[in-house]
């Protein structure tokens, strides 16, 4: 207790110096907080289950995958024909329909990007909206059966509702954006609960396909030119790797799906496909930008430590001839590096938890489907490991200098 | 042969009774072909209860002796004994350890810990000591009442004169009750009645608790209050200083 006492001290001897350098660390260890947050979510986003897994079915060679709607329904039973074939648990199918508010000035700002699905696959598909807490599902119900009963419904995601300065309520008129000449009119029936969704929207299916279907009435008996392409992504849920890998080959031996022709993989390998345009930046963050920042890190504690220990030299020799022995006198110098590294670290992982999970709702880092971030529960304890592990390698070197302070040569200049 | 018959008397001998015995100790030192001999074949004894004086100009080997009688550094040939305890052969661990124990030090510039009390401070040497909180708290109060400072425990050294830093400095070097007290020029820096305070003060450890005291001086005031003044010049000890340095002072 005393020694930490003293440790705390020292620390406190130079206040400017250990507070700019805890300012630092706190800066870098937020900046790897925030990488490992979005490496951390991609990881688990494209990590393999063994059960309860999830496939997509996308078009084999094209990206962004189009396929005919009518594929929807027998891909959904996983193109089973036989009452004994395999079959998936539960499916989805996703029709991606951008669309501008105003048909003039087609901004982001004034955009809206829906999932058009059936709504009731909002609460068993959805990752995440699949497995709410009760409380917050139940609430979350209400708003899918209304987008159920209301078949020009949207739900909205918090962040882009206010984005497009509109309210739960309100009737909208979206100008296709991917859909060209295709006017949706829509009326948003609720939120989606905060977080991954906050920037996304969700409607009913059946309102765009019908849209798709009059759109001939309007435009001289042609077809829209998306109308046998609508379908981009089936979802579907199998109970364990065996039952995928039987849909697997059910879909491929399937002669229905050839033009165009369909692959079934899992989510996480589906969303590794669509993170490849993204490698070189994930790769980046990972292999340079983190380890850049923890070497950066550790240098600046090190020069903290290696100042504070040149100033100190007289008293380390000091406390070695009071009796204290080398591997003591380092002990000190460590545990002033570990103490501030750490106390640091952890303050500043705990407050970017704090602060992007349930101030900011989140960070706005568009990649592949996913558009926020968010900071994980390990995060509490990644700034502690971070300021503990750069304390310690940075404070090593100028630490082990203390064991080469010879109490003899200090004295003699005393002397 | 010098060398020979000082290892003969050292391995032979057994345990002095003398507080301290430096036992035909030579230092050199070794700077590439040069050797520089700083101690030559000294014998010196300082007896129990013993305050001793030991003065010299510059370069004459006074702070080697102190280290080497301090347990900071080894003697080149020869044997120093401190305590009835052969401090030559220790490793640097043990005589870490030992130093705790056997020798309290009280330097010119007092090297207290800035950001420590007084208390604190005359505390450090206990840490390393296996002793319960409330037994350390006994020895350094008691430290401090010693020296006169028990109404300034929660100071820090930048709240204190030089004189009550000595004190302090003085109450450290007698917290762990050690046999020897080594004064490296304590008064150096300290105005004439804040030294003779603290002369005051060694002499008291030496009358009232029975230390031995080894006070390194050039100052000849300081040096009449001790029982034996001892003169060092070129690593030899002599009757009298050289006349040229004596008038010097």
């Amino acid at each position: 207790m005393k020694y930490i006492t003293l440790i705390f001290k020292n620390l406190r001897r130079n206040l400017i110096r250990s507070g700019l350098t805890a300012v630092g660390v706190m800066v870098l260890v937020l900046v790897v907080t925030l990488i490992w947050s979005i490496l951390s979510f991609l990881d688990k986003a494209t990590a393999e289950k063994a059960d309860n897994l999830k496939g997509i079915v996308s078009e084999r060679w094209t990206l962004p995958s189009q396929m005919p709607f009518s594929y929807a329904n027998s891909l959904s039973d996983g193109s089973a024909r036989e009452p004994q074939d395999a079959r998936p648990t539960d499916a989805m199918t996703w029709q991606f329909f951008g669309g501008s508010l105003d048909p003039k000035t087609r901004s982001f700002e004034n955009s809206l990007f829906a999932f058009a699905l059936e709504p009731a696959k909002l609460l068993t598909m959805m990752d995440e909206l699949d497995n709410l807490p009760a409380a917050q599902r139940d609430e979350f119900s209400l708003t899918v059966k209304k987008l159920e009963e209301t078949r020009q419904g949207v739900i909205v995601g918090k962040t882009r509702l206010a984005k497009i300065n509109r309210r739960v309520g309100d009737r909208i008129t979206l100008y296709g954006l991917n859909y060209r000449n295709l006017e949706l009119e829509l009326e948003i029936v609720g939120l989606f609960p905060e977080g991954r969704y906050d920037s996304s929207a969700a409607m009913n299916r059946d309102y765009l396909n019908a849209a798709l279907d009059a759109y001939p009435l309007t435009h001289n008996g042609e077809q829209h030119p998306l109308a046998l392409k609508s379908l981009n992504l089936v979802w579907l849920r199998f109970p364990d790797r065996k039952v995928f890998e039987e849909v697997g080959q059910q879909i491929a031996e399937s002669p229905f799906y050839s033009s165009p022709a369909v692959k079934l993989e899992t989510a996480s390998s589906g969303i590794s496909t669509f993170l490849t345009a993204y490698r070189d930046l994930v790769w980046g963050m990972r292999w340079l930008l983190a380890p850049a920042i923890l070497v950066t890190l550790s240098l600046v504690i090190s020069n903290a430590i290696g100042i504070s220990v040149r100033e100190r030299r007289m008293e380390m020799a000091i406390l070695k001839v009071l009796g204290f022995r080398p591997n003591q006198v380092l002990g000190l110098i460590l545990g002033e590096a570990l103490m501030l590294g750490g106390v640091a670290g952890f303050l500043s992982s705990t407050l970017t938890y704090l602060v992007v999970n349930f101030w900011m709702n989140g960070v706005r880092f568009p990649i592949a489907f996913f558009g926020v971030f968010y900071v994980p529960d390990a995060a509490l304890w990644w700034g502690l490991a971070i300021g503990l592990g750069t304390a310690f390698v940075g404070s090593l070197l100028p630490a082990w200098s203390t064991r080469r302070v010879r109490v003899i040569d200090v004295f003699s200049k005393v002397s | 042969m010098p060398d020979q018959r000082s290892l003969s008397v050292s391995e032979t001998r057994s345990a002095p009774s003398a507080m301290v015995l430096v036992d035909h100790v030579s230092r050199f030192f070794q700077r590439g072909d040069e050797r520089l001999d700083v101690l030559s074949e000294l014998f010196l004894e300082i007896a129990t209860g013993e305050f001793l004086a030991l003065m010299g100009p510059s370069g004459s080997g006074k702070t080697t002796l102190l280290n080497l009688i301090a347990g900071l550094d080894q003697p080149s040939r020869g044997d120093v004994w401190v305590n009835q305890q052969k401090v030559s052969v220790m490793s640097e661990a043990q005589l870490a350890a030992w130093r705790t124990r056997n020798v309290g030090f009280i330097f010119q510039f007092y090297h207290l810990l800035p950001v420590l009390t007084a208390f604190e401070n005359v505390e450090l040497p206990l840490l390393l000591l296996p002793m319960s909180s409330k037994k350390r708290i006994e020895q350094v109060n008691i430290a401090l009442e010693l020296v006169g400072l028990n109404n300034r425990s929660k100071h820090l050294p930048s709240q204190l004169s030089g004189g009550q830093q000595q004190r302090v400095g003085i109450a450290r070097a007698i917290v762990t009750d050690p046999a020897l007290i080594v004064a490296d020029e304590p008064t150096g820096d300290l105005d004439a009645r804040s030294a003779n305070d603290i002369l005051d003060l060694l002499g008291e450890l030496k009358t009232s608790l029975g230390k031995t005291i080894l006070l390194v001086t050039h100052d000849p005031r300081a040096a009449r209050r001790a029982d034996r003044i001892l003169y060092l010049d070129k690593g030899k000890l002599v009757a009298e200083p050289d006349a040229s340095w004596r008038d010097g002072h």
